[in-house]
């Protein structure tokens, strides 16, 4: 057994960045005829290598658009690299922006089912499961309820306890624990513990520097699809910390009509 | 790459859900629901019975059973389609959060279809009851034709689903194509009234041969010829392998598309 539970070697992503975008047959024929060229690449991740151990939290920061999103989603095998390799030891649960892909017209109860067997458990280990679930993400009022009458609050407490039940061997987290209250963001923490405990890993993505330096043992910044630095938490938010300031000097508020 | 084969018993959960979440979001969580897909096959009979009995003086054989079995049968074909066409588009939310095959939207759509199928088979079998007709022993070879109209359908459904997302107007041309189809099956007349040089054409459909073989096994007790059976069973698995080949070739970055 290798001690990695995430291992990234030399991922690469470009992605097409659509102009006017085709997106129906009969402009796809008559855009063949006229060869104006209607996207550019734009290079999303270049080169990235780095390894996650088990029990260790990991965090991602960066500012946006320097694709620590396409990062997470390569991680959680939404997206294929175009060149480069993931290894994960285990499954890998993202709760990535708004909870775990909930449908709108389910009812909690059922989109809980309906993630958690996309996830890999079956509905039968899950219903001994859903009561804990519930009671995790306070919600016993609202089992009931149709997920487009959830705050996004809700949606994200939902999504992190699901995720928490399944017990998966990495935890995949962007911009998930600033959603809940003091209280919420505690029993998070309590989790995030006991599941580094176990010898599992969590990688989080956060605006934040005190989440990070509070709660990673390693971090990483991304800028523009490059790691400009790893290690340490504290180090490697200094570097990002200097460079936000660096941009922040552009006297933008000054254009602010106020 | 794995085969469709293991994907569909690695993930029949997931498959078995999204049937059941189609039917559910279909109907509205309400058993009335399931009312509407009985009604929507009986108006269409109504209408169509009231039209070609009354003002065009059709005479065909038992002509409700006829005009039923041959309207469920395309119903078949439209709402396997129709509800694959949209099932990784409308999916767009959980595709970019969790991984899942690409082919089980498609396939459990086929299977959604299949569910409606039944019921409204159960319909013309109270129809038979009513009209007191007793279909001979042939019958019974409705099953494999329905296993057959099932290939064509999932063929179809592989393709349609990823087009759909890389195209957005398939929607519409689908549409277009599923109205001039119902005009061009023998559901409201019958195949031998054509003339014969439209006969030639029209029975290149496989759509067409199934709902001819449905015909001959329920209403008249005899079997299919044997050249429409091996046209429709090789023309149908060559519709599928179409199919699988188009989805293959989209399938790996259709959730950047979304």
């Amino acid at each position: 057994m290798s001690e990695n539970s995430i291992t990234v070697t030399n991922v690469s992503k470009k992605f097409r960045v659509y102009h006017e975008k085709r997106t129906t047959l009969f402009e796809s024929i008559t855009g063949s005829v006229n060869r104006k060229p209607h996207h550019e690449t734009l290079q999303v991740l270049d080169d990235i290598s780095f390894n996650v151990k088990k029990g260790e939290s990991f965090g991602i920061v960066g500012r946006n658009g320097s694709g620590k999103t396409t990062l997470l989603r390569i991680l959680s095998n939404i997206y294929q690299p175009d060149s480069g390799s993931v290894e994960t030891n285990g499954t890998v649960v993202p709760v990535l922006a708004l909870g775990l892909g909930f449908h709108p017209d389910l009812t909690a109860i059922t989109n809980i089912y309906q993630s958690s067997v996309l996830l890999g458990i079956s509905k039968n280990d899950m219903a001994k499961k859903i009561d804990a679930v519930i009671k995790f993400a306070e919600l016993e009022k609202f089992a009931d309820t149709k997920i487009k009458n959830f705050s996004s609050g809700m949606q994200m407490r939902l999504a992190f306890s699901t995720a928490v039940q399944v017990d998966p061997a990495v935890l995949l987290l962007d911009e998930v624990i600033a959603v809940g209250d003091l209280n919420f963001q505690k029993k998070c923490l309590a989790v995030m513990d006991d599941f580094k405990k176990r010898g599992k890993s969590i990688v989080i993505v956060s605006h934040n520097p005190s989440d990070i330096k509070q709660l990673c043992d390693r971090a990483l910044f991304l800028k523009d699809g490059h790691i400009e630095s790893i290690g340490e938490p504290t180090a490697v938010l200094e570097s990002y910390t200097n460079f936000m300031n660096a941009q922040d000097k552009r006297p933008y508020f000054k254009q602010l009509p106020f | 790459m794995t085969s469709i084969k293991e994907e569909m018993w690695k993930t029949r959960g997931i498959l078995f859900n999204f049937a059941m979440t189609d039917l559910k979001i279909r109907y509205k969580n309400s058993v009335l629901g399931v009312l509407w897909s009985i009604l929507e096959p009986l108006l269409m009979l109504a209408v169509l019975f009231f039209v070609f009995s009354t003002m065009f003086k059709f005479e065909i054989e038992n002509f409700p059973i006829y005009l039923l079995s041959g309207i469920i049968t395309y119903n078949f074909f439209k709402n396997g389609t129709t509800i694959a066409l949209s099932s990784l588009s409308n999916r767009s939310s959980l595709i970019t959060q969790i991984y899942f095959p690409r082919s089980i939207p498609a396939i459990s759509s086929t299977f959604t279809a299949s569910i409606m199928l039944i019921v409204e088979l159960a319909v013309l079998a109270c129809f038979m009851v009513y009209f007191q007709f007793t279909p001979s022993l042939t019958i019974l070879y409705l099953v494999p034709i329905y296993v057959l109209a099932f290939v064509l359908v999932l063929g179809i459904a592989l393709g349609l689903s990823v087009l759909n997302v890389k195209f957005r107007d398939i929607e519409f041309i689908w549409g277009i194509i599923l109205h001039a189809g119902f005009f061009l099956t023998p559901i409201f007349y019958r195949f031998d009234m054509l003339p014969e040089y439209v006969q030639n054409i029209l029975q290149l459909s496989p759509v067409v041969q199934i709902v001819e073989m449905v015909h001959h096994v329920t209403l008249y007790g005899t079997l299919p010829s044997l050249n429409s059976v091996l046209y429709s069973v090789g023309s149908i698995f060559a519709i599928l392998g179409i199919g699988y080949l188009i989805f293959r070739r989209y399938q790996a970055r259709i959730v950047e598309e979304l």
